[in-house]
């Protein structure tokens, strides 16, 4: 997934000048990555305790409006789920399952929420991953060099998402999660075995997305943890925002709710491994 | 423009429908939350000096980023403005709506203003840029009226006017609007303040539903900010002709793809003063 053309439209800035309009930015995130990482391990340090009323309404969370994997023959944009390809089944989260069995330690409370964030992030990361793998492969067609920088950016921040959550798990004693949430990787297995395109990538990713903030939306009404709380909340738009652009990419209106659903948002019972 | 106005019409028809569905579930959600937290908002009097204390205290620290903001030079006179004892009248949580109500306003105010200008509303405006902002400012009216309806349920006085201190930024920036770029600027100082804010209330709020209803806007301010900076980015590359639905994949610049999204973790650094728009 190279750029073979720095300046693909003939614009009249080039691309390393617009690369500077956002360098700053990068800058900024890094610091703030680092500092919320920080924050996020201090303040889940003690967080030991059992809330299960709030892991028991996040099981309750309906299923999505938008019809993203919510069974078989599920619709997604356009994009049927049909058959599974083993082949590409497992290359979907090739990068994001080297070890690791975290459901078996039982974790309840917050900290499963926690659990359950990170397993979706490395699950997003996994699925980018696979999308490069294949567009690396030629099985995609032509890639378009703006593709090519949402997937590497939005991927990278997956990585720090998951990092931060498995930072709070580290602090308390647990274990990282380094698997991905099965039970939604199984529906991005079919959906990525039909994947033949951009297009195709683009709204399987889409998907995730929505999944990803909805999921987040639902954890800020009840986890416990103010610290908990804010670290969602300052991923949830992070998503969104993923999801905005992936729309605008796919000719869609890039805002289409002015409320953010929680239809969709995975359930702490999902299997992680 | 390279867009077809029969797939835009289509496009913003089915939005619309989307959008029909989920107005009809939020308000059904926002009206069983503010049911259940009703009569959890009388102000605790400590409570509230303890919020007027920490607040006056981290105001000097919000303006870091150099944006229109900064440069109005408004931190020093902020101060002044919020220090004010009058602002624990309400609780905290629902100063912070009423903050959030007025920047709503004011945003409605803005994207009706820009509507007026012929390179934003007018019949040789950019398709897209048009219909975005039509779009944008129907969000935010929904947005204050479903922050006011949290308001009231919580016993507060509900907020009809504009953030006072950002009002005064919006005017100081209006003679300079004369071209689509500084429109875009300003709406994404707008965009990018009022998600920053409402990341740092979800944070903060004590009731439940007041919580809710934030963390349910500061995602679509979000994404909001994140297609201005996409159209921000093509602007000040010249290269208007690539804001259209959908792009010209293959030509857009390499950036484009992720100016949007900057920060992995949304920042608050330019956050408002929680009583800012607090009704006095």
């Amino acid at each position: 997934m190279s750029n073979p053309n720095p300046n693909p439209a003939g614009l009249p800035i080039t691309e390393g000048e617009l690369r500077s309009l956002t360098s700053d930015l990068a800058d900024a995130h890094s610091d703030t990555f680092t500092e919320m990482r920080e924050t996020a391990r201090d303040a889940f340090g003690p967080l030991l305790y059992d809330v299960s009323d709030g892991a028991a309404r996040l099981v309750a969370t309906p299923t999505s409006r938008r019809g993203f994997l919510i069974g078989a023959g599920a619709v997604l944009g356009g994009l049927v789920v049909a058959t599974q390809t083993p082949k590409l089944a497992g290359a979907s989260t090739r990068g994001a399952r080297p070890r690791a069995v975290p459901r078996q330690q039982k974790l309840t409370g917050d900290l499963a929420v926690v659990a359950l964030a990170a397993a979706l992030e490395n699950l997003a990361v996994g699925t980018y991953q696979a999308g490069i793998d294949a567009a690396t492969a030629g099985r995609l067609g032509t890639v378009a060099p703006a593709v090519v920088e949402f997937v590497t950016t939005a991927q990278k921040q997956h990585k720090d998402h998951a990092a931060a959550w498995n930072a709070v798990l580290k602090s308390a004693g647990k274990s990282e999660v380094t698997g991905v949430d099965m039970t939604v990787k199984a529906q991005v297995d079919q959906q990525f075995a039909e994947v033949k395109d951009v297009p195709g990538l683009a709204k399987l990713a889409l998907g995730l997305e929505n999944v990803a903030a909805a999921t987040y939306l639902a954890a800020i009404d009840v986890v416990k943890s103010p610290a908990g709380i804010q670290t969602a909340a300052t991923i949830e738009p992070v998503e969104l925002q993923h999801a905005a652009i992936l729309s605008f990419l796919l000719g869609q209106y890039p805002v289409p709710d002015s409320f953010t659903p929680q239809d969709g948002a995975r359930p702490v019972s999902d299997t992680i491994g | 423009m390279s867009i077809d106005e029969r797939e835009l019409a289509a496009l913003l028809e089915a939005s619309q429908d989307l959008h029909a569905d989920a107005m009809r579930d939020n308000r059904e959600q926002l009206r069983e939350l503010v049911d259940v937290e009703a009569g959890r908002g009388a102000p605790d009097p400590d409570q509230a000096a303890e919020f007027a204390r920490l607040h006056t205290r981290s105001i000097g620290t919000g303006f870091r980023t150099g944006g229109l903001l900064a440069a109005a030079g408004l931190g020093a006179a902020l101060v002044t403005v919020t220090a004010s004892p009058a602002f624990a009248k309400s609780s905290p949580d629902v100063q912070m709506l009423q903050t959030a109500a007025s920047i709503e306003n004011l945003a409605v105010a803005t994207y009706e203003t820009a509507l007026t200008l012929p390179f934003i509303g007018g019949t040789d405006a950019n398709s897209v840029v048009k219909a975005f902002v039509t779009k944008t400012k129907d969000q935010h009216t929904e947005h204050a009226a479903a922050f006011n309806a949290a308001i009231k349920k919580l016993k507060g006085a509900t907020q009809t006017a504009t953030d006072p201190v950002l009002l005064g930024v919006v005017n100081q920036a209006k003679p300079g609007l004369t071209g689509p770029k500084a429109v875009v600027d300003l709406a994404l100082e707008l965009e990018d303040g009022a998600a920053q804010t409402y990341v740092a209330n979800v944070g903060a709020m004590k009731n439940k539903s007041a919580r809710s209803v934030t963390a349910s806007i500061m995602g679509v301010e979000a994404q909001h900010a994140a297609i201005l900076r996409a159209v921000q980015a093509l602007l000040a590359a010249g290269a208007a002709n690539l804001i259209a639905l959908p792009p010209d994949a293959a030509a857009l610049p390499a950036a484009a793809g992720s100016v949007g999204f900057p920060a992995g973790f949304y920042p608050t650094t330019d956050a408002r003063p929680a009583q800012e728009g607090a009704v006095k």
